[in-house]
Formats: C-alpha cells, sequence, structure tokens
C-alpha cells in the first residue's frame, strides 16, 4: 500500500499497526523537528509519541491530501503549544516561517517557462537587494552550497540561508505581480 | 529505506562530511521542502544525528501499536463475556418470573376454589361447643367430607341444629333436633348421622348447614347416588 491507501485504509479501519506504519518512516524527521523548537532529548521524545496518540483520532476526523506537510505543521503546531504551555520563549526566526507557510500555499506544480519570463526574472532580479541578489544568483545559478557562498561572500551561514530564502520568496512574489499586472 | 537516506544524509551534511554537490543538493531540497528544513535545523541544534535515540523512538512506537492489538483483544473477549453474561442474566429473570407468576396464579385458583365452594356448594357443619364432647374418630375434617359426598339434599338448603348422644358402638343415637327444622332436612341429618362415621365421647350438638345446590349437582347426584343411598336407607 502507498502512502494515500494507508491513510484511507486507517481512516476506514481505525487499524493502529495501519496508523504506524504511516507514521514511522517520518519519525526521524519528527524528531529533529521537535528538537528544534523544545530543544531537549526526551522532550522531543516524547513529543514524537504525543503526536502519534493526537493522530490517532484526528487523522480518522478530517480529510488529509497531503500527509508529509500536514503532519510538518500539525508537528510544529504541537511542539509551538507546548512552548505556549510553558510559558518559555523561544526565539523563532519570523522570516522562517514566514517563508514556509507561504511555501505551503505555492506547492503548485511546474509552470512553463517562456523565454520572456527570463527577461521577467532578470528584471526581478534588479529588486532584490545586492545580499539577496547575491546569495541567490550564487545558489541557483551556479549552484554552490550555503558554506560555499558564505566562503566567498564572507557573510555568515545562518545570514546566507535566510538571504536565499527571503531572495526565493521575494523573486516569487515580484514574477507573480508582474503576470498579473499584464 | 528514504527514511533512513535523509537521516543520514542529514547526519552527514551537519558533519560537513559532503561534497559541495551533495550539500547543494540538499539545500536546494530543503528549500522546497519545509519539513526537512526543519528537521535540519532541529539536528543541528543537536550537533547531530542519534541513531540510537531513534531507535528507542521507533521501539516505543512498536510498543504502543502492540498494546493496543493486546489490549482490543483483551477488550473483545471481554465484551463476548459481558454478552455471555448479560444473556444468562435476562435468562435467568425471565425464568425466575415464569415461576413467580406460576406460582402466584396457581395460589389464586387454590383460593378461589375455596371461598367459592365452601359456603354455597358445600354442607359445612360445625360443633358447638356447649354441646358436649363427641366428635368424630376420624377427625371433623374427613366427617365433612363424607357429608359432602353422601348428602343428597336437594332442596333450597338450609341449617339444622341437633343433639345426639353417642351409642356403645359409636353411632350417634338420641338424635333431635331444636326448634322446628324442614322434616326433609331432620330426616337427612339423621340418615348421614347414623350412616356416617364412628364417633367418640358422650353427647354431640351440631350445626349443619345444607347449601342451596346448583340444578346440575343436584341433578348429577340423583342420577349417580340413589341405587347407592336405597340400599343404605333399606338397611
Amino acid at each position: 500500500m502507498n502512502e494515500k491507501e494507508l491513510l484511507q485504509h486507517y481512516k476506514t479501519s481505525g487499524d493502529l499497526s495501519t496508523l504506524g506504519k504511516l507514521y514511522s518512516p517520518y519519525m526521524s524527521l519528527l524528531y529533529g523537528v521537535c528538537f528544534k523548537y523544545l530543544q531537549d532529548p526526551d522532550r522531543s521524545q516524547d513529543a514524537v509519541m504525543q503526536i502519534f496518540e493526537e493522530l490517532i483520532q484526528k487523522l480518522r476526523q478530517f480529510e488529509v491530501d497531503n500527509f508529509k506537510s500536514w503532519l510538518h505543521v500539525y508537528s510544529k503546531n504541537y511542539c509551538l503549544m507546548q512552548l505556549r504551555k510553558d510559558k518559555r520563549t523561544t526565539q523563532v526566526d519570523i522570516e522562517d516561517n514566514l517563508f514556509e507557510s507561504e511555501q505551503k500555499l505555492n506547492d503548485t506544480s511546474e509552470v512553463k517557462w517562456e523565454e520572456k519570463d527570463f527577461e521577467k526574472l532578470e528584471g526581478c532580479m534588479q529588486t532584490l537587494n545586492r545580499e539577496q541578489e547575491e546569495c541567490v544568483r550564487l545558489f541557483y545559478l551556479e549552484q554552490k552550497c550555503y558554506k560555499d557562498i558564505a566562503d566567498l561572500t564572507g557573510y555568515d551561514l545562518n545570514k546566507v540561508k535566510s538571504a536565499i530564502q527571503n531572495g526565493k520568496r521575494n523573486l516569487k512574489i515580484c514574477m507573480e505581480r508582474k503576470e498579473n499586472g499584464k | 529505506m528514504e527514511n533512513n537516506y535523509q537521516l543520514s544524509r542529514i547526519h552527514n551534511y551537519i558533519h560537513g562530511l559532503m561534497s559541495k554537490e551533495e550539500m547543494f543538493q540538499l539545500e536546494r531540497e530543503a528549500l522546497d521542502d519545509p519539513f526537512l528544513q526543519d528537521a535540519i535545523d532541529g539536528y543541528r541544534l543537536q550537533n547531530g544525528v542519534d541513531a540510537r535515540q531513534l531507535s528507542l523512538l521507533q521501539q516505543r512506537l512498536n510498543r504502543r501499536v502492540e498494546d493496543t492489538i493486546a489490549t482490543r483483544h483483551a477488550q473483545y473477549f471481554t465484551w463476548q463475556r459481558l454478552a455471555i453474561g448479560a444473556t444468562a442474566g435476562v435468562l435467568f429473570v425471565t425464568l425466575l418470573a415464569l415461576l413467580y407468576f406460576k406460582h402466584f396464579s396457581g395460589k389464586a385458583e387454590r383460593r378461589t376454589d375455596v371461598e367459592l365452594s365452601e359456603p354455597e356448594n358445600r354442607v359445612s357443619v360445625e360443633p358447638l361447643l356447649d354441646g358436649g364432647d363427641a366428635r368424630p374418630r376420624e377427625g371433623w375434617k374427613t366427617f365433612e367430607q363424607y357429608l359432602n359426598q353422601e348428602s343428597v339434599m336437594s332442596a333450597g338448603g338450609g341449617e339444622i341444629i341437633v343433639n345426639f348422644t353417642i351409642g356403645n358402638n359409636g353411632v350417634p343415637t338420641h338424635i333431635s333436633a331444636e326448634g322446628q327444622p324442614d322434616q326433609s332436612l331432620f330426616d337427612e341429618a339423621v340418615r348421614l348421622l347414623q350412616v356416617g362415621p364412628k364417633w367418640q365421647g358422650t353427647k354431640g350438638r351440631l350445626k349443619i348447614v345444607f347449601p342451596v345446590k346448583e340444578e346440575k349437582n343436584s341433578a348429577q347426584l340423583t342420577v349417580i347416588k340413589p341405587p347407592h343411598c336405597f340400599g343404605i336407607e333399606k338397611k
């Protein structure tokens, strides 16, 4: 059974071993996600198990199309709720999260690119700030990894990462705006 | 599995064990896959992938799934038992109710018998205490039964008080009636006393009540009884 079939089978049967099969491939990723927010190995493990417990109900109630991204959002929310309960403050990079939530919205399939789109892209590249433009060029056009870019530009690794994420986002916004304006 | 493949990539990425091309590839994937990006961020914070932790986690999940299966089996059997128990309980209560009603209605029948037949259809005898010490040798009950079997009174019934003394052989003699009873009543009383069971004691005083008999009853009696009674009367 593939993931969709497993999901459907669980929804109708409520068979926990099916849910186990569905969940277990994501556990290591989930652990990473939980650690990012909770920053404690034991709590993160517990969170992974607790999320599983919640899925037992939730997956029978809700229609889930894309299990992977649904699970990601669900677990992230779970961890943020945990933190809120603790009244512990954790610094979450707002830029990162903005980027990610937009990412979800733009999961549409590939659009065919034409010559004028590349011109448009070049125009949009000019609208980015220097850092972003530099990093995006190095990453997407020259296919350099973050570390190389950091070495080349002298920027901090995290700065490179967010410059690329934000640059990508801005480019996307720019491209869509021009398309709509037509 | 894809999962482990991703995990070892994350491990290699964090520990700088990847070529630049591989790093770029993973970074590119992560840009399109926020889930992966978050996981990478998390493992980087933890300074690497701890395989032991993850296998423990996998074990916990397995145990959780197995537990539920075991619990479900246990619950299933419990339900089965409960169902059997409940059925047995219902049957038991039904049986009890049936028995109770049977018993109850049987009792009611018997009581009806007594109430209906005694005053109306039966000859009753009442020893008058001031009348002496006489009593039937086989008891009052037997005597009353005898009266009911042998009485052939077909008239409108009636009440008679008789005095008598008991002879040596236990047969009542010197039978006399008090007041002015109907002659047929008196004759019948005398006949019944003389032919009937033996007595003990010396003197007796009785009140005998003959019921108003239903026609059917009397007809039956006249048909069945006469030969027998005539035989006795002749004696």
